[in-house]
């Protein structure tokens, strides 16, 4: 059974729907109405309506197959909800509780039946232990979370797979907020069967997805794991967290190496190897995600900032210098062609300071140069609405340019509410958008990143072979 | 676990067309060649950490020192094999290992040698095989890796560590291992030396 289909949801059957508030049964249930496009069934022996729902007594009675179940049911009764799924023709099933393998033996116990039964039916197993799916372009939504205490997110290009749920869905809930899209979001609780590898080959698949973000803790089959991300990440950025300590395998010491895997063992290396881009805590897990969706690989440390606060290009230049970017002095040539699209009292060498004299005609005008120039591998600009002559005009001009074959851009936009507005709407354009200085730079670390990993691929072929 | 006495590993090396300091087994002290200043060193299987017990002793600068030297660590060593190499001028030093970990398969490790290098841990770790962007990449990752674009009269050739670690890369693959150690490694501005190696099964 092909994991795919998980895009193509057209049928749900929650198995333990509940009338009760705050019960999983019932939340699962609200989350699903909202805006799911398929069929819903509802299974509960003791009730026969639910919301206005038809209840089915089981999963033997309901009127035609389905595509995906949602058991809500405590672990002693799940084998028996997996293998009436899987006797139904059921694609994928996601059992969403907990106490399996992760409460010992019993568990374990249920886990290996339920995996067993689903195997010889060919149905694919998500959790159990999890708390479910979101795939906004489908509406399919089993997220154990209220809708009235967080946001979920819009239709967009980030695939997001995560071994801890709850983190899952802070990080969405935060990032949806900022107008951040994803292609889906997949909670993988204890992985009996689905696993992050499996995940990787999937949304390397789907054509919606541009890239990819993991939270892990732990990599079972680090070797296939790492192959399919080199594989994928030819073509998608990968961007993974990794919590908590990843021990080698090496215990003997007695040589110097011995003892420098004990003591000072990373993935960083291991990672970039394989085009997996490793961030350092759930911000920078979605920031560079988004960056490597919106904006382009950036080929090299030439840097141009652009903003209207002295002040900003003047820090941003200290950050990125910090990162291994340069921040040079433009040409002569350069800087004059610019004196004429700013300010007298502006600053054309580098960073380029237009002033509070800033006009969007002026952000436009000095954006276009840079990158006609060709003396920059990337351009960050602050784009501040505090700015009497910015306007939210400029919004139009920056999506133009992010979607032309341009020198790759960065925007940073500093600032309160206002601000917090454009942003949103910056970022549902599809544009790299950052509220910081120091947010900005990191993306721009991950593109650049990206951009040397995909050196190995410039000819068309892999490096490797 | 077994150690490959260090002698049969250097000479394998050797063959291999790996950089190390000329070479002499010395039974009399009229067996070395070399210049001077040289290095006299146990070739052993068991030892493996050869300073902390006096079973190297460098810097020796004439012939009467030479014999001196010699003659001090045939008793504190009997039955072992003793041979001596010329000192190598310094260079900027670095790690490379081997090791074949159980997770992981066979990682190369490359780090900053010498006498901090404990302290800073700058050291990145790759699964072998690697090619030539990982190699260049390893020099970007260290915090370090500055020392490489040189430092205080020293400099270094990156072409020649890229080469060398692709080298390396190429022996990992080929050979049975539990852990290497090339430690440590003088880079120079035309080459490199590795002055030290171990190896266990």
């Amino acid at each position: 059974m092909n994991l795919d289909d998980i895009f193509s949801v057209k049928s749900v059957c929650l198995v333990g729907a509940s009338r009760e508030e705050g019960k999983v049964g019932n939340v699962i249930l609200k989350n699903l109405r909202k805006n799911f496009k398929g069929e819903i069934f509802l299974v509960n022996p003791s009730a026969t309506e639910i919301d206005g729902l038809k209840c089915y007594r089981d999963v033997e009675s309901l009127p035609h197959s389905i595509d995906l179940g949602v058991i809500s049911l405590p672990s002693s009764k799940a084998v028996e909800a997996v293998s009436s799924l899987a006797k139904r023709g059921c694609k994928v099933c996601i059992p969403v509780a907990g106490g399996f393998g992760e409460q010992g033996d019993e568990g374990r116990r249920i886990e290996q039946e339920m995996l067993k039964t689903a195997s010889v039916a060919g149905m694919r197993i998500i959790g159990p232990n999890c708390v479910g799916v979101i795939i906004p372009r489908t509406g399919l939504n089993t997220a154990l979370t209220t809708e009235n205490k967080s946001s979920f997110p819009s239709d967009g290009p980030i695939g997001f797979i995560s071994q801890s749920g709850a983190l899952g869905l802070l990080a969405m809930d935060e990032f949806s907020d900022l107008g951040i899209g994803f292609s889906s979001f997949i909670s993988l609780g204890n992985e009996i069967d689905v696993d992050e590898t499996d995940m990787v080959s999937t949304l390397g698949g789907d054509e919606r997805t541009k890239s990819i973000a993991l939270y892990l803790e732990k990599i079972e089959e680090i070797d296939n794991f790492l192959n399919e991300c080199r594989r994928i990440s030819r073509k998608k950025g990968i961007v993974v967290l990794k919590g908590g300590q990843t021990e080698s395998g090496s215990r003997a010491t007695s040589l110097h190496t011995g003892s420098l895997l004990r003591t000072s063992f990373s993935l960083n290396g291991i990672f970039r190897q394989n085009g997996i881009i490793m961030a350092q805590n759930e911000v920078e897990l979605i920031d560079f995600a988004s960056a490597i969706s919106f904006s382009k690989p950036i080929n090299g440390n030439r840097v141009a900032v652009v903003s209207s606060a002295g002040g900003v290009g003047v820090v941003a230049t200290d950050v990125l210098e910090n990162n291994g970017f340069k921040v040079s002095r433009t040409s002569s040539n350069l800087a004059s062609r610019l004196r004429l699209k700013i300010s007298k009292i502006g600053s054309p060498a580098n960073p380029i300071d237009m002033t509070a004299e800033a006009t969007d005609a002026q952000y436009e005008g000095v954006i276009n140069e840079l990158d006609n120039s060709g003396e920059f591998d990337s351009i960050l600009a602050f784009v501040l609405f505090q700015t009497f002559g910015v306007t939210e005009h400029i919004i139009e001009f920056l999506d133009e340019y992010n979607r032309a074959d341009r020198t790759p851009i960065v925007v940073g936009v500093i600032g309160g509410g206002y601000s917090r507005r454009a942003i949103r709407e910056l970022t549902s354009k599809g544009i790299a958008t950052f509220p910081s200085v120091s947010r900005a730079v990191s993306a721009m670390g991950a593109l650049k990143e990206r951009g040397e990993f995909l050196r190995r691929f410039k000819d068309g072929s892999d490096s490797r072979a | 676990m077994a150690v490959i006495p260090e002698l049969e590993f250097k000479s394998m090396l050797d063959r291999l067309d790996f950089r190390q300091p000329r070479r002499f087994l010395i039974e009399n002290p009229e067996d070395y060649k070399g210049e001077f200043p040289a290095v006299i060193k146990v070739s052993s299987d068991k030892i493996t950490h050869k300073t902390e017990i006096g079973a190297v002793v460098q810097d020796i600068r004439t012939m009467d020192n030479f014999k001196e030297v010699f003659k001090s660590m045939r008793s504190k060593f009997p039955g072992e094999t003793l041979y001596a190499e010329e000192m190598a001028r310094k260079g900027v030093e670095i790690i490379i290992g081997l090791i074949n970990d159980k997770n992981f398969g066979k990682l190369l490790l490359f780090g900053i040698g010498g006498f901090y290098s404990e302290l800073f841990r700058d050291v990145t770790f790759k699964k072998v095989p690697i090619d030539r962007y990982d190699a260049e990449d390893i020099l970007s990752e260290l915090k370090f890796g500055r020392i490489f674009d040189g430092y205080r009269g020293l400099k270094v050739n990156k072409e020649v560590i890229v080469e060398l670690l692709l080298e390396v890369s190429k022996f990992a693959n080929s050979t049975d291992y539990s852990q290497v150690d090339f430690n440590p490694v003088f880079l120079y501005e035309d080459g490199y030396l590795i002055i030290d190696a171990k190896m266990i099964i």
